[in-house]
């Protein structure tokens, strides 16, 4: 039996014991606490009944630089890190939909350069539109693309790469991205990383 | 061991006195399972302990009931003294015994009830920072000055209780019962700062910023003045106000439900109806102030509010939407009651109102309960053209939400004053002009109200959330403000002509009332469940990862079930808090031989003597 079969087998017998404490008891008090045992366990066969989601926590990817041998391994990773960890598709599409609040990103790594890309994830606010669908003057509370190299999300560099990779693989494009270029632990970087900010881990950013 | 029985000495000299035994044993009983919780402590080996577990129940769940039960008791106790005061400024001020002695009443509770939430408060402490150290550690870190403030509060707070509640009989006439109210007064403005202190480090969990550099006061100040610290604080007040008024008006309905002579009923449906006002009062701005606080967090972070409102919490807010639903028909099914029972002949007038009223109501309900999207198969999902209703996925959005929230809102006020005008004729030579006017302010706000909830699908969100519906929430409020002061204008020289009755509801008012209180208790546990999932697998959001096996939210049927306990134990410790409470009452009745026998302080048994004389038939 499932976890929510016996939770919800739980609710009846409440809800049950109710309905029988409300036939046979005079008491008041205990009448009145069989009433609200009713109302308690018809709450959570209500909520028993919704689509049940549980919210866990993104794995942590582990980057096994060993595995990637081209530039579509790292295509690979840079998927998955797209529908978890990087939580794009949170905001973002791959083609139209209806309930994306953000740019359809269909073709963008065709349409832009991965150093504008990578611009993008770094320091979101140095050229992407606050809110891609205003016109006119600046809003209040703009839609904002979060710093992606920082928490909560803080993808590490190889990591964006890879998603750079992935989003010129899905738009038809030659992947520019070599593995050559990923970091590797215990090493000091390849080359310095392009617009990329560093900030203290416990600081975040008051709005 | 010696070391140990030296500290249990030592903790047994500080804490002797009045009911410090209580505490002492629970401190023992803490420092003993320290070293066995010690044995589930993870990675000790690596460096400093960060979390300890406890098997069956598990740390978390463990966490989630004492903290559940803490704050639902805190609200309880911060809203009691609102209610109270609100209750003897009435009587102070109208000249009605009755509500002194009703603010007496539940002022004598709250000597226990503010034991039992410091106790309750003493173990959430020992569990948070036996389970979770090193998140305690950095909360310690950057709040210690306003821990010393929380600590002088609390002093200041007791004091004034005492002053309060001892000074009570003693402070009765002129100058002296000005300055009870007075200290009322000081006594909620300490448990209102009382509240926000601890407000400041729940909410900075949520929503932190935190500079790094600067003297500890200013660290813990920045910390504390977070986005979301101000709209929690004003939720969070008038949530105390609405349970403390529904709390009232349970214990009201249990109390009529079981009363065994004509005073006793006539009292306490008296007390119920005082009950579900100052509970209505509270709860229709409510709305407006978690609107405010669910802005805030999308401006603040929209990843937060998205996970919070179209995440994997959004059927959630279809459930609170339900529990809101039944609070609001639960308060109108009172005052209709009301209108019915207590004002003889002005049933028949407000019947179809009242129909009318209740069809509204369910409407409303359906549209606010619509998801915004279904989870359908694939065939089920291209019948209907998508993972939206074709029909119903109009009614799932914010837009069609907000303007029937509002108009429930619209409603339960127009039930609140058809009550207040039943059974009286108005004798002004303008109350004909300002009926005229009162409906009309009515009927254009809610053609307003429709008008922009139904223009909101043709404009870009942020123009709906900014100003249409805050044009919608400012409509409402303009409405209440304007038709109260007119409404008691009018009735000022009315001439009644039915004189309420009272003790007279059927036994169903009583059940209504403990099942409005049970919505309150389950909607705050239910939000309390939502603020904290809402940041994910983040101790402190963005900053601290919780990386302890409960990093996860749990599904809503398996959080469900706890919230039911929560709130089935919170109204069992309530009922015992009741219980101990009136018990010296009881005895003193009884020895007196009669239920109106004195009570201590010179309480008559039935607390608000004055219904019995308007009593009929």
């Amino acid at each position: 039996m499932s976890e929510v079969a016996q939770l919800q087998l739980i609710g009846l017998s409440i809800v049950g014991s109710g309905i029988l404490i409300l036939l046979f008891i005079k008491s008041q008090f205990v009448r009145v606490t069989g009433f609200v045992a009713i109302v308690l366990g018809l709450f959570a066969l209500t909520a028993l009944s919704v689509p049940q989601m549980a919210s866990l926590p993104p794995a942590e990817e582990k980057f096994d630089i060993a595995t990637v041998k081209t530039p579509t391994d790292l295509a690979a990773i840079g998927q998955k890190i797209f529908f978890s960890k990087g939580q794009c598709a949170l905001c973002h599409s791959i083609g139209p939909s209806e309930s994306a609040r953000c740019p359809d990103l269909k073709g963008i790594g065709a349409k832009l350069s991965r150093e504008f890309i990578f611009e993008s994830l770094t320091q979101p606010q140095a050229y992407v539109y606050l809110d891609y669908r205003h016109e006119g003057l600046p809003k209040e509370y703009p839609a904002r693309m979060p710093y992606i190299n920082k928490d909560p999300i803080g993808l590490s560099k190889n990591e964006i790469l890879s998603v750079i990779a992935f989003l010129q693989q899905m738009s038809g494009e030659p992947i520019s991205v070599s593995p050559s270029e990923l970091d590797v632990p215990g090493q000091a970087p390849a080359a310095p990383v392009k617009a990329t900010e560093s900030a203290p881990l416990a600081v975040a950013q008051a709005q | 061991m010696q070391q140990r029985g030296g500290s249990i000495q030592r903790m047994f000299r500080a804490l002797d006195g009045h009911g410090g035994w209580l505490v002492g044993l629970l401190l023992i009983a803490g420092y003993l399972m320290l070293p066995s919780i010690g044995l589930a402590a993870e990675g000790s080996a690596k460096g400093p302990t960060e979390y300890r577990d406890i098997p069956y129940i598990g740390s978390r769940n463990l966490i989630w009931i004492v903290a559940q039960l803490h704050l639902l008791l805190a609200g309880f106790v911060l809203g009691v003294p609102i209610f109270a005061w609100l209750c003897e400024v009435v009587g102070w001020k109208g000249g009605e015994k009755r509500y002194d002695k009703l603010a007496k009443e539940f002022t004598k509770l709250l000597t226990s009830s503010y034991a039992t939430t410091a106790l309750f408060g003493g173990i959430l402490l020992f569990l948070l920072v036996a389970f979770y150290p090193k998140l305690m550690n950095y909360l310690t870190d950057i709040f210690f000055p306003s821990f010393l403030v929380y600590c002088l509060l609390f002093l200041l707070e007791t004091a004034t209780l005492y002053l309060y509640w001892y000074g009570w009989d003693a402070m009765q006439d002129g100058g002296k019962k000005t300055f009870h109210v007075f200290l009322g007064f000081l006594l909620n403005v300490f448990a209102f700062f009382i509240m926000i202190v601890p407000n400041s480090w729940a909410t900075f969990q949520a929503s932190p910023v935190v500079i790094a550099e600067g003297t500890d006061i200013q660290r813990a100040w920045a910390a504390t003045w977070n986005p979301t610290w101000w709209p929690v604080n004003i939720h969070r007040l008038i949530a105390n106000v609405v349970l403390g008024g529904y709390i009232c008006g349970a214990y009201a309905g249990i109390r009529y439900l079981s009363a065994k002579n004509p005073e006793e009923r006539d009292h306490y449906d008296w007390m119920g109806y005082v009950g579900n006002f100052i509970g209505v009062f509270g709860l229709l701005p409510l709305p407006f102030a978690g609107y405010w606080l669910m802005r805030e967090i999308y401006q603040y972070n929209q990843q937060m509010g998205i996970t919070l409102m179209g995440g994997f919490l959004s059927w959630l807010f279809i459930l609170q939407a339900m529990l809101i639903g039944v609070l609001f028909l639960g308060s109108n099914y009172y005052f209709w009651l009301g209108i019915t029972y207590r004002i003889p002949g002005a049933e028949m007038k407000y019947r179809k109102p009242m129909l009318w009223m209740l069809i509204i109501l369910l409407l409303c309900l359906g549209v606010w309960m619509t998801p915004h999207s279904l989870v359908a198969s694939l065939e089920e999902a291209r019948k209907m053209g998508g993972t939206h209703h074709p029909l119903l996925g109009v009614f799932g959005v914010m837009s069609a939400k907000m303007t029937v929230a509002n108009l429930m809102i619209l409603v339960t006020f127009m039930s609140f004053v058809m009550y207040w005008r039943a059974g009286k004729v108005e004798t002004a030579g303008w109350a004909k002009l300002a009926r005229a006017v009162m409906g009309a302010v009515l009927v254009l706000a809610s053609i307003a109200v429709i008008v922009l909830g139904v223009w909101g699908y043709f404009v870009p969100a942020i123009i709906r959330i900014n100003y249409f519906s805050t044009s919608q929430v400012l409509i409402v409020l303009f409405v209440m403000l304007a038709i109260t002061p007119l409404t008691a204008l009018l009735l000022k020289s009315a001439r009644t002509t039915t004189e309420m009755v009272w003790g007279r509801m059927p036994p169903r008012a009583g059940y209504a009332l403990v099942l409005n209180a049970t919505m309150v208790i389950l909607l705050m546990t239910l939000m309390g469940y939502a603020r904290s999932s809402s940041r994910v697998h983040w101790h402190v959001y963005g900053v601290m990862r919780d990386s302890s096996p409960y990093a996860f939210s749990p599904a809503l049927g398996s959080a469900a079930v706890l919230m039911a306990l929560c709130t089935f134990s919170f109204c069992m410790l309530v009922a015992f808090i009741f219980w101990v409470a009136t018990m010296g009452d009881k005895a003193k009745a009884g020895h007196g031989g009669s239920a109106k026998g004195e009570l201590p302080h010179g309480i008559p048994a039935m607390a608000g003597g004055a219904p019995h004389q308007h009593r009929q038939g």
